[in-house]
């Protein structure tokens, strides 16, 4: 199992596959290449993530068509996927529980008492304050953090269209960690504006534009 | 009970031993007393963004204490500075003095009664 021979392996082994496998690259790359001119978010990240998939299916092909056995490449890549699926699975079950310990954050109902309301209408989740004077909001698990300089900034409208961002990521979270586990199979990158522009489409149906603008306004202005 | 981590002679005032932010923070509260954060950005005339992880640090470094209040359906942060300016002056001077003896022993000592003699 040395690298030379490995190498070796390779150009035996694809010499009369090379074209079909390397097709398969071309198609993924013009797939990429088309979801960067798609003005859409849905039909940009639908094509992005058929790239990726092709690349994945490029990748299998290639290993499939490998006569060697004790691959390194093949054994590197395995550890590779199977540290990753854990990490990410891991990260979405117990981030939020992480995060209320870390944060010491506290239910939001017992501060404001409609967010809960408010986003249990939306999705099941639930809504942490945490004491931080930097306006902030992410969602992690089946919960949504909020800082208290957040609540500060906002009038209620432009929080509204915050939470509603927030319970579209819970809502589509079941989604995630397959689109960044696909992104990390096919060593490309994940496809997080595209969501977030889906996110803040939901979020303008649910609160209005001029509050999500607004509150992007404010916030964008506090984050540079 | 207050944290020195940098003192920088050269500088003016308060930013010897504070950020320019941390002083203007400090200075406000100490005129005012009980300030809200848009009252604090108003009187220092110092953005959000810069004053927000400024008012974080001083909380968890505690010069500051906050509450929070729930006034008309909106929460607010208030603020209350933990020492006075008179407590803060005898702390600092205290500190410097210390280190001051610490590094030159009677000689610092000598040096102090020479100093009030003159003033």
């Amino acid at each position: 199992m040395n690298i030379f021979g490995e190498i070796n392996c390779y150009g035996q082994c694809l010499r009369s596959w090379a074209p079909f496998v390397s097709l398969f690259f071309a198609m993924s790359i013009a797939l990429i290449a088309t979801s960067l001119i798609l003005k859409d978010p849905k039909k940009r990240l639908r094509t992005f993530v058929v790239a990726q998939a092709t690349v994945l299916f490029a990748i299998a092909t290639t290993f499939y068509l490998m006569n060697c056995s004790e691959m390194l490449s093949l054994y590197l890549y395995f550890a590779y996927v199977a540290i990753s699926t854990a990490l990410i699975f891991a990260t979405l079950r117990y981030y939020d529980r992480l995060m209320i310990k870390r944060l010491e954050a506290k239910p939001a109902g017992s501060i404001l008492k409609w967010t809960q309301e408010f986003v249990d209408k939306l999705t099941s989740a639930r809504v942490y304050y945490f004491d931080s004077a930097v306006p902030k909001a992410f969602a992690a698990g089946r919960s949504i953090f909020i800082s208290i300089g957040l609540l500060e900034l906002l009038d209620e409208d432009e929080l509204k269209a915050v939470l509603a961002h927030e319970a579209w990521h819970i809502k589509h979270n079941s989604r995630m960690p397959f689109l960044s586990q696909l992104a990390l199979m096919a060593f490309s990158s994940s496809t997080e504006p595209e969501l977030e522009e889906q996110a803040d489409r939901f979020a303008s149906r649910i609160a209005g534009n001029a509050a999500l603008y607004s509150a992007r306004n404010k916030v964008d202005k506090v984050f540079i | 009970m207050v944290k020195l981590d940098q003192i920088n002679i050269s500088n003016d005032g308060l930013t010897k031993f504070f950020s320019p932010i941390e002083a203007a923070i400090l200075r406000a509260l100490w005129s005012e007393g009980e300030m809200t954060t848009s009252e604090l950005t108003g009187k220092t005339n110092i953005p959000l963004t810069s004053v927000a992880g400024t008012l974080d640090r001083l909380v968890k470094a505690g010069y500051t204490t906050r509450r929070t209040e729930n006034i008309n359906g909106r929460v607010r942060y208030v603020y209350e500075p933990v020492f006075s300016e008179e407590e803060a002056a005898s702390e600092i001077t205290t500190k410097i003095l210390d280190s001051l003896v610490q590094a030159f022993g009677p000689l610092a000592v000598e040096n102090f009664s020479k100093y009030s003699d003159k003033k």
